[in-house]
């Protein structure tokens, strides 16, 4: 039944180059409207984190628009969906729901600090 | 989309499309987004009869500027308790929306306005907002505040209310929140000027199978009496509005399938305690019938995370010995994207 209950999508988003090694870390996000948790995600410079994306109701999106990623969350019961991301250069990065999902959808969003 | 059979004790199942909701939003910019919701509501509308009603429940554009700091402005949905931010059929138990989640916090209250909304760290965030005025000149007994929203027509901004919501959410599976709202509401009546205050403090919290949520609400309206002898003499009926309304909920529920599972049935029962005349102001009694209870009890299978198929019985009770409450049968369908 998990099997059946799981899809997991792996996503490679590293500013264009790809990167196969084992992730420095995995950092779990939930959603679930109109909120990540953590919305506030510290990582260092050049760590290659995964992240992996579920949902607490309906499906979400999963957008980091500086880096390019754009995923798809499925809803909960659902599976989950990966995605790496590997920050090159120090500064804050936006990260955002990117499908409507109701009346905070505009400011379901966090924010990835590398230092 | 939010389809109803509703059978109250006597009557016969009436269906009802209670609930039909367009959502539009775009973005302009990254920091400049637009949402939108339009309703309509029991499938008719026809001028001048008393059937359905489209309704803009929100429009509203945001502007990002930081993570802590985003001002919105437009129809805004008052950012009051749980359901009236929250209300797609999917997300609560229960054929229709909590009673106090409609008598004591009015859902779906929307008003003109503008504000700040944000995430301060840590898992709080808040919103705060200046909204048009309630209209006291429609507060009743039975229903308190809620004939009173404007709904955006014929609204009053010249004097402004202020409503703020401060939310936790960064213990995962538990959100906390407390809401304030606060604002003369006598635009419409001369020469009284009552102020209306709601305070609201909510909670919500997984624990493997089980969910609970519950809300405790509490209403004042100041210069009641004035506001009650004013009606009357306008309308030649005594409103009889209270100064004081209350109403809580406690709402556990089971998940009868494991999380993981693509199904979900959740059993669930509600105890909901409100009062639309909780303290009277000198000189009016409270009319028994509006010191309520209801015991709602039902499941709600969700085949989908967006489709939740509902029943619920309710028991409805109250303090009165001459007005009986009805007890209602509601089955519901009700599904998003």
């Amino acid at each position: 039944m998990r099997r059946l209950a799981t899809l997991s999508l792996i996503a490679f988003a590293l500013f264009g180059q790809s990167e196969q090694r084992k992730p420095d870390r995995r950092v779990s996000i939930v959603a679930e409207r109109f909120t990540f948790n953590p919305s506030k995600i510290t990582l260092k410079q050049g760590e290659l984190v995964e992240f992996v994306l579920t949902s607490d109701d309906t499906d979400h999106g999963f957008r980091i628009p500086e880096a390019g990623i754009d995923v798809a969350i499925p809803p909960q019961g659902r599976g989950e969906v990966r995605v790496r991301f590997i920050a090159r250069e120090k500064g804050r990065y936006a990260f955002e729901c990117s499908r409507p999902c109701g009346a905070g959808h505009n400011l379901m969003r966090g924010t990835i600090i590398v230092k | 989309m939010d389809f109803h059979v509703n059978k109250e004790r006597g009557d016969s199942f009436r269906p009802d499309f209670h609930r039909f909701v367009l959502l539009f939003g775009h973005s302009f910019s990254e920091r400049i987004k637009f949402w939108s919701e339009l309703e309509l509501e029991h499938a008719l509308v026809e001028g001048g009869e008393e059937s359905g009603e489209v309704a803009l429940e929100q429009a509203y554009l945001d502007f990002l500027i930081k993570p802590w700091l985003n001002v919105r402005a437009g129809m805004l949905l008052t950012p009051l308790g749980i359901i009236n931010e929250r209300h797609e059929p999917p997300s609560f138990n229960g054929v229709e929306r909590p009673f106090v989640d409609t008598l004591i916090i009015p859902s779906t209250w929307r008003e003109f306005g503008l504000g700040l909304t944000g995430d301060l760290g840590r898992g709080f965030r808040y919103r705060a907002y200046l909204v048009s005025s309630l209209d006291a000149s429609r507060f009743d007994a039975e229903q308190g505040i809620t004939e009173g929203l404007t709904a955006g027509f014929d609204a009053s901004f010249r004097n402004p209310a202020k409503t703020a919501r401060l939310e936790f959410a960064g213990i995962r599976k538990l959100t906390l929140g407390a809401s304030l709202y606060t604002g003369h509401a006598g635009f419409n009546t001369a020469g009284i000027n009552p102020r209306v205050t709601i305070g609201e403090f909510d909670g919500r919290y997984s624990f493997r199978r089980l969910d609970l949520r519950g809300l405790f609400a509490n209403t004042w309206i100041s210069r009641a009496a004035e506001l009650n002898r004013s009606l009357e003499r306008q309308t030649g009926v005594n409103p009889n509005v209270g100064r004081q309304l209350r109403g809580y909920y406690l709402e556990p529920a089971f998940h009868l399938l494991p999380r993981r599972w693509r199904h979900d049935a959740i059993l669930f029962g509600r105890y909901e305690k409100y009062n639309t005349q909780h303290r009277m102001p000198e000189g009016f009694a409270p009319l028994p019938q509006f010191d309520r209870s209801s015991w709602v009890t039902g499941v709600t299978y969700k085949p989908h995370a967006d489709v939740a198929i509902k029943f619920d019985y309710v028991f409805n009770r109250n303090k009165s010995s001459v007005v009986r409450p009805i007890d209602g049968i509601n089955l519901g369908l009700g599904w998003w994207f």
